[in-house]
Parts: structure tokens; C-alpha cells; sequence
């Protein structure tokens, strides 16, 4: 074990910390692996069917995509965040809340729920042919704006978390001191407010973006054709396991190379204060403005949370009337909250080591770790579930059958979110708190016990929490991975929905958003004690 | 370094205890595990009553065929699955195809018109569908067509509703098409009724008849039982079926089947040939095939009374096996085509 604390950049030995975090890495490193091997079985001209056949298309119906609905919950997300961390409003901590809610819902829902709606005997349906007395130009989903709408209204929530506390730190002395010499509210936004946001919007737009080139649900309901759906049906309709790995080749480089950009444009620009933060004071909203903000937040919150609760809501009454609500029902409930649980715990766990070593260390191998552990991120669901599925069977038959591939490729998926996290905490502790433990005796694993676990808990409640909310939420993987017979509810809403059983749809969405909420509570603590 | 140790000890015991956790639902039980890609509501019924006849406890592991096709391959004889349930004789072939089934005893099989079932009687059809039009009868195309391929014609642009191009069943009835009429054919009337469903799809067989039924569009490509499903809901509906192709030369109408296999590695065979025997059997046909309205295989079992009775019309000559065989020649047409 080294002693040494002096950052050094190119000189480390394996030390068992960072044996277990290359573990972990490797482990999760899997299903990329599956990737590129599978993609080095393409021949020459295979590649050259796949690129001038299908990449075109997909690069352009991805990236349109992508850019869209960054813009959209840039829209949706800043003007939200703006409004709740600067103005003092009634119902202010309500709208926080509001704001989060739409998380809750997973995409595959939205789009499940707006197609229902907008059919001509649906809730905005009606609406359009009563405002309009024709149901001609109703609008359809199934293009590159419903998908917009859908990814929007699901992930716009992500811009606002980062952006909400981005804005609670004061900025005030540098606006006075524009404002005094001359610079008008809207110049004040634009070149102090904005540039001082655009590191917590270029996070939130990476995570956002990230979202889109990996969702499966949406795009797959709507028939729209990106990358990740093209890729499932290369796999799924053709057995052409070599032409999807390619594509999913495709589709890392294109995450990789964006998530360079977001690095490369969030270091270039840092900001420094002297001062220690002070917390941003809201100016307090006459009646009016307090009924201007109300209206833009109550039509987000409508469109975003309101319309779909009310619509699982009427469903579920029909499904409780007529008691489809059985024991079956409350099996799927189980199944899905134990996999979350498992999952979410389990990724807590194995973060841990990746987080400690690239925190402690800052050299090169912890950084190559920090990225390598981001795979499930950039690759699609179908295609973790796929390289895990081979994995298990080929080298691990015994453990194949129950939950553990399961739970270890939503692991995978989602341990970046738990890595980011608790490096995030571990970052903000001085290491001398643990220099200090070690001078007065206590073993490494003594400190990690009673010092740093301690200090980066809200950090560690933070990634469990993240991880819980999106395996709750997850499909593909866990179609194709679960173990026989075992439902879990998005896997009911999936099935029950493509069979137009909106009465058992309904309740299985009720109580993903329900199931949610408690955690959601522990992820905004923060937000009530700042408050 | 002790407490090194001591870490990676505690660290594993916590790893072992969460696998052995979570391998738990691995040990499962006697039941019979069918990979069904068919609708819960029609199975769960029919299983249900296999089991109070026999004991034999059955899990149902629902999903889309083609991903449950895909599971079995990949998992070889790890699989769980004593039998593949599909509703689509192209699915079932391509298992065959695979060698994932085990064929049932020819004795067992005999009841099924040969056509309905795989050569090596690895796989059998339960329930047979027809792809129809479904047609506005208050439209001006109430009684002008008489011919799949009648759809292509440009005075129907806009008028016509289809699925989009992933659908099983809408694969099946190209591939019929693409045999008994030339590939030529075929991708011309693709072209045409691309052109006609201007761009816009629909995503589910139900939705074009009620679009039908709306005016909304004149006429739809479809499985027949979804238009009696319809009228059973809304009996005063403006729409009927046209059986399409049905003068002498013509191709008749297509047929797609949905069927059983036995797992290739089910250790399960006897208790599996049970339930295939049951399905087989005039009541389990009955009850597989009238629970959506479709015809059963088996000679003598006659459909709902609704649905125009086989045999009444003409249907294309094309074995069910092909459909599997020549999935990929039409997916290629398809996407060549660049349907939506």
C-alpha cells in the first residue's frame, strides 16, 4: 500500500485499491468488449453495405433528434430553473418538486400515453376537434417531433436539476458590478448569467443527449429510426448480431466524441470566486409575475406530469373496478422494486473503489477507469444485455438463469451514475481529514469506515438514488434478461401496452411514479434544507 | 495488508451473498416454461384449463416472438424453455431452421394438414389468420376492390391504411405475395402503396380498422379477426371484409399461422408433448383458435361463426414453411422498397 498523497500524474502500482476498481472496470467492460469483437468479424464490404445503406439515415435521424430535444429541455429546463432559483414566489418549493416529478415517468410511458391522447377519441383528441371541428391536422407522433416532444418532456428534468443548483450559488457581486457600470438586465444574463451556466448545462445537456442516443422505449413505440432501435432490430428481426454490433460500434464513437466536446468546452472556461459562496437571494415576485411564472410552470407541469397522471389515474380506476388489480399484479410490483434495490445497492458498492482510486490518486490509470466505467451510457440496453447474455453463458452457466445477469447489466448501465456521484463528493473532501486518521494510527480500511464513507454520504444517497430511479424505469435489458416468467412492471406496461390493455398499462405506471417518489424525497433533502 | 485481506474477504462474502441472492429464482420448479410471443389474454385461458385437466403446472414467459426466438438460440441448452409459442409461421420456421425444436411424434401431428406444420413436424400450426382488406362501406371504394394489389392504385392516395414495416404479420403476407405473384410484382404494388399510405403508418392492426370504420381512411390491409373485433365492440361499424384475389387466376388470399415447437433441450418432452397434444386435441383447438377469432388447423374444427368458414374461398399456395425461409429475401425488398 502507498503512502505517498502527492498527486502524481503517470507513476502508480497496483495497489489493491486499484486492482478492484480495474475489476469493476473490466467487469463492466463486458459488453463493450462483445462489441468490438463481434464488429472485427464484419468484412470489408459488409461495412461498406452498412454505410452507405443504413448510417446515413441513422446519423441524420440521431443527431436531428439529439439536437432537438437538447434544445427543447434547454428551453424548458434554464426557464424553470431561472424562475424557481431567483424569484420568491408562492408555492416556490412546490415547483421544485413539480419540476422533478416528470422523472418518475419512464419515455417508453410518455410516448405510450401521448399516442393514446392524441388519437381522435383521446383527451386531446377531442380537445383538437372541438377547437378545430376536424380532426385533419391532428397531430401524429410517429416523426422526428414526437419523438422530440416525448424525450423533451422526459428528460428536460436532468437541465433543470443541474441548472436549479447552479443558480443558488450568489453570482450577485459580479451582476452588481455590470449593472453599475451600465449593463442592462437582459446584457446581465447574457454575458454573466449564461456563461457562468454553461458548465451545469453542458453536464446536464451530456446527460440529456446520452439519454436520447440510448433510449430504446420511445423510439421503439414510436417507429422512429435511430441508432438503438436500428441496431435491436438488426439483432432481433435478422439474427445479424455482426451488422448491430457494428452499428453499436457507430454509436459509442458518436457518445465518445461528444462527451470529448462537453469535456473540452466545460475546462476551457473556469470561474473563480475569492469569496465564499454566498446563497443567491430571490427577489420577491409581485402578484403579477407570480401569475406569469405560475402559468409557464403550470403548463410544463401540465404537459409533462399532470396530463399523464391523470390519464394513468382514470385508467387504473377502471382496472380497480374491475379488479385487475390481484396478486399477479403486486408480484410485478415486488419483482420490480427488488431488482431496483439489488441493482441500485450493488452499483453503490462496486462505484466505490473506481470513485476512491480516480478522487485519491488523480493519475492516469484513475481517469482512463472514471471513462471506461461511463460504457453503459453509450451503449444501448439490447446491446448490455446482449454481451452480458453471451458472457454468462459462455463463462458463467451456473449463475445464468436467475437474477444475477440481470441485476449485473443494469449494474453496468447505470454505474456511471453511481461513479459520478460519489467521485463528485469525494472531490469536495480534503484529503487531509484522512491524512490526518492515518497519522494517528488507523488502517486504510479503519479510515474509509469512519472518516470518508461518513463525509461523502449525501454523495453515496445521491448515486444509489439515481440508480434505483432509471432500473426501476429500465425495459430493454431487462426483457431480454430477466428470468423465466419473471415480470417486472415495465415489462408488463411494455407487453400490456402493445396489446392496447391501457387498463393494465395504467396501474403498472402508477406504481413505477409512486414507487419513485420516496427516493425522489431523499434526492431533493438538499433542496428543503437549503430552502 | 491484513486488513487488505479482511477487505477483499468482506467485499466478496458481500458479492457471494448478493449472488446467491439474486440466483434464488434460478431453482424453479416442475412447471413447463413456454416462451410465448402470443397475446397473455389468449394463452393464460387455455393454459389454465391444461392444467386443471392434467396437473402440470405451466410458466408463461411472454414477449415479442422474434426477441423469445433470439433468447433460445443464444441460450442453447441453458435454456428454461420447454416450448416456443409463436404467431407467426415465419418465426417458427426460422426456429426450425436454427435447429432449435425437437420434433413431435408424427402419430401426434397427423390431426394438422401437412401444409400447418413443418416438414419434420418440428414445429405445428395451431390457429390460422387471413390477411383481408377491411373496407368503408359508405366510401365510394365500398365495392371497387377485389385485389391486394388493387391497393397500389394511385386513387387511393391517402386512403389507405397499413402497418408499419416491422410488423410480423404484414412481413408474412409480403412474403406470400413476393412468392406467388414475382418479385417484380411485389415491389412495384410496395411502391404503390408506399406512395399511397403517404408516409404515414399506423402502429397497430386495430387502429387501421377503426380508421376505416371513421372515414378517416377507405380501405386497410389487415388480419381478419381484428375487423370482428372491432364489430363485436361496435356492431353498427360502416365497414366489412373483402376475402381479396379470388378470381381463377388470381393468387388467392394469404394465410400465416400461429404454432408450437418443442425446445430442442426441454427435459420436460414427455409433459411437453402433452400440452402440444392438448392443443392439438378438438377442444384445445376449439378454445386456442376461437379466442381470437381464428381458424383451426385441424380438420373438422370449425371457426367462430362469424368469420367466412375455410375452405369457402380461395387461398395462396404457398407452404407456411417459406415464410420463414424467405423472411430475409423480403425484409431485403422491403427495406430496398424504403417502407416505412
Amino acid at each position: 500500500m502507498t503512502t505517498a498523497t502527492r498527486p502524481r500524474l503517470l507513476t502508480f502500482h497496483f495497489s489493491p485499491l486499484a486492482t478492484l476498481a480495474s475489476l469493476v472496470v473490466l467487469a463492466a467492460a463486458i459488453p463493450l468488449l462483445y462489441v468490438v469483437w463481434n464488429s472485427l468479424q464484419l468484412s470489408g464490404p459488409q461495412w461498406a453495405g452498412l454505410w452507405t445503406s443504413r448510417l446515413p439515415t441513422l446519423l441524420w435521424n440521431t443527431l436531428s433528434l439529439a439536437l432537438l430535444v437538447a434544445i427543447g429541455s434547454v428551453l424548458l429546463g434554464v426557464s424553470s430553473a431561472w424562475l424557481i432559483a431567483r424569484r420568491e414566489f408562492a408555492g416556490r418549493r412546490l415547483a421544485v418538486w413539480l419540476m422533478v416529478l416528470p422523472l418518475t415517468i419512464p419515455t417508453y410511458v410518455f410516448a405510450h400515453i401521448y399516442t393514446t391522447l392524441l388519437e381522435d377519441d383521446g383527451w386531446l383528441g377531442q380537445l383538437w376537434i372541438a377547437l378545430f371541428d376536424s380532426d385533419q391536422y391532428l397531430p401524429d407522433l410517429f416523426n422526428v417531433w414526437g419523438a422530440t416532444l416525448i424525450l423533451t418532456l422526459a428528460g428536460f428534468s436532468y437541465v433543470f436539476l443541474l441548472a436549479h443548483s447552479a443558480l443558488g450559488v450568489s453570482t450577485r457581486s459580479l451582476e452588481e458590478a455590470a449593472r453599475i457600470q451600465g449593463a442592462s438586465r437582459a446584457e446581465v444574463f447574457w454575458r454573466i448569467n449564461l456563461p457562468l451556466l454553461r458548465p451545469a448545462i453542458a453536464a446536464a445537456l451530456a446527460v440529456v443527449v446520452l439519454h436520447v442516443l440510448s433510449d430504446f422505449g420511445a423510439v421503439s413505440m414510436l417507429q422512429y429510426q435511430t441508432f438503438t432501435l436500428s441496431i435491436y432490430l438488426q439483432m432481433s428481426g435478422r439474427f445479424n448480431y455482426q451488422a448491430a454490433a457494428g452499428l453499436s460500434l457507430v454509436l459509442v464513437l458518436l457518445s465518445l466524441t461528444f462527451l470529448l466536446l462537453e469535456r473540452f468546452f466545460r475546462s476551457r472556461q473556469r470561474y473563480y470566486s475569492t469569496r465564499q459562496p454566498r446563497r443567491q437571494l430571490r427577489r420577491r415576485a409581485n402578484m403579477l409575475e407570480t401569475g406569469l411564472i405560475w402559468g409557464w410552470l403550470g403548463l410544463i407541469t401540465l404537459l409533462a406530469f399532470g396530463l399523464p397522471l391523470a390519464w394513468m389515474l382514470s385508467w387504473s380506476w377502471v382496472a380497480w373496478q374491475e379488479q385487475l388489480i390481484d396478486a399477479e399484479f403486486w408480484g410485478y410490483v415486488r419483482n420490480s422494486l427488488l431488482v431496483a434495490v439489488l441493482a441500485a445497492s450493488v452499483a453503490l458498492v462496486v462505484a466505490l473503489p473506481v470513485a476512491l482510486y480516480h478522487a485519491r490518486k488523480r493519475n492516469l490509470l484513475g481517469g482512463i477507469l472514471l471513462q471506461l466505467s461511463s460504457v453503459g451510457f453509450v451503449l444501448p440496453g439490447p446491446v448490455i444485455a446482449l454481451g452480458i447474455l453471451s458472457f454468462f453463458l459462455a463463462q458463467l452457466p451456473l449463475l445464468y438463469g436467475g437474477m444475477t445477469a440481470l441485476v449485473i447489466a443494469l449494474v453496468i448501465r447505470f454505474l456511471p451514475l453511481a461513479v459520478q456521484s460519489q467521485d463528485a463528493a469525494m472531490a469536495q473532501l480534503t484529503p487531509s481529514l484522512e491524512q490526518a486518521s492515518r497519522s494517528l494510527g488507523a488502517g486504510p480500511l479503519e479510515t474509509l469506515w469512519h472518516i470518508t464513507l461518513p463525509m461523502i454520504r449525501g454523495g453515496m444517497a445521491t448515486a444509489w438514488v439515481l440508480v434505483f430511479i432509471d432500473a426501476l424505469k429500465e425495459l430493454p435489458a431487462t426483457l431480454i434478461l430477466r428470468p423465466t416468467g419473471f415480470d417486472t412492471l415495465p415489462v408488463r406496461i411494455w407487453i400490456e401496452a402493445s396489446e392496447e390493455m391501457l387498463e393494465l398499462a395504467a396501474p403498472a405506471a402508477l406504481m413505477l411514479v409512486i414507487g419513485t417518489l420516496p427516493v425522489l424525497w431523499i434526492l431533493l433533502r438538499g433542496e428543503r434544507r437549503g430552502a | 495488508m491484513v486488513l487488505t485481506m479482511k477487505a477483499k474477504s468482506t467485499l466478496s462474502a458481500l458479492l457471494l451473498g448478493v449472488t446467491l441472492f439474486s440466483a434464488l429464482p434460478a431453482v424453479a420448479g416442475e412447471a413447463l416454461v413456454i416462451y410465448s410471443g402470443r397475446s397473455d389474454k389468449f394463452v393464460k385461458p387455455v393454459i389454465k384449463v391444461f392444467t386443471e385437466q392434467t396437473g402440470i403446472p405451466v410458466t408463461l414467459h411472454s414477449g415479442k416472438s422474434t426477441a423469445l426466438l433470439n433468447k433460445l438460440m443464444l441460450e442453447g441448452a441453458a435454456t428454461s424453455a420447454d416450448l416456443f409459442l409463436s404467431n407467426d409461421a415465419g418465426n417458427l420456421q426460422k426456429g426450425s431452421d436454427l435447429d432449435l425444436f425437437q420434433p413431435v411424434n408424427a402419430a401426434l401431428a397427423a390431426p394438422i394438414a401437412a401444409n400447418y406444420r413443418a416438414s419434420d413436424n418440428s414445429w405445428i400450426g395451431l390457429s390460422a389468420r387471413a390477411r383481408v382488406l377491411v373496407v368503408n362501406t359508405e366510401g365510394e371504394w365500398a365495392n371497387k376492390l377485389d385485389s391486394v394489389f388493387d391497393l397500389a392504385d394511385p386513387a387511393l392516395k391517402g386512403k389507405l391504411g397499413i402497418t408499419n414495416s416491422t410488423n410480423g404479420s404484414y412481413i408474412a403476407g409480403v412474403t406470400v405475395y413476393m412468392l406467388a405473384a414475382g418479385k417484380e410484382k411485389t415491389r412495384q404494388w410496395l411502391e404503390g402503396i408506399k406512395a399511397n399510405a403517404e408516409g404515414k403508418v399506423f402502429n397497430k392492426h386495430s387502429k387501421i380498422v377503426k380508421a376505416v370504420a371513421r372515414g378517416k381512411k377507405q380501405v386497410g390491409l389487415v388480419n381478419h379477426y381484428y375487423i370482428y373485433r372491432h364489430l363485436a365492440k361496435y356492431p353498427e361499424a360502416p365497414i366489412k371484409i373483402v376475402l381479396p384475389d379470388q378470381g381463377p387466376k388470381d393468387i388467392g388470399v394469404a394465410w400465416n399461422v400461429a404454432g408450437v415447437a418443442i425446445s430442442r433441450h426441454s427435459k420436460k418432452r414427455a409433459q411437453a408433448e402433452k400440452l402440444v397434444a392438448f392443443l392439438i386435441s378438438e377442444a384445445g383447438q376449439k378454445m386456442f383458435a376461437e379466442m381470437n377469432m381464428e381458424y383451426p388447423t385441424r380438420d373438422g374444427v370449425s371457426a367462430a361463426k362469424q368469420v367466412p368458414p375455410a375452405g369457402s374461398y380461395k387461398v395462396a399456395d404457398v407452404p407456411m414453411a417459406e415464410l420463414g425461409r424467405q423472411r430475409d429475401a423480403t425484409l431485403d425488398l422491403i427495406e430496398a422498397v424504403g417502407m416505412p
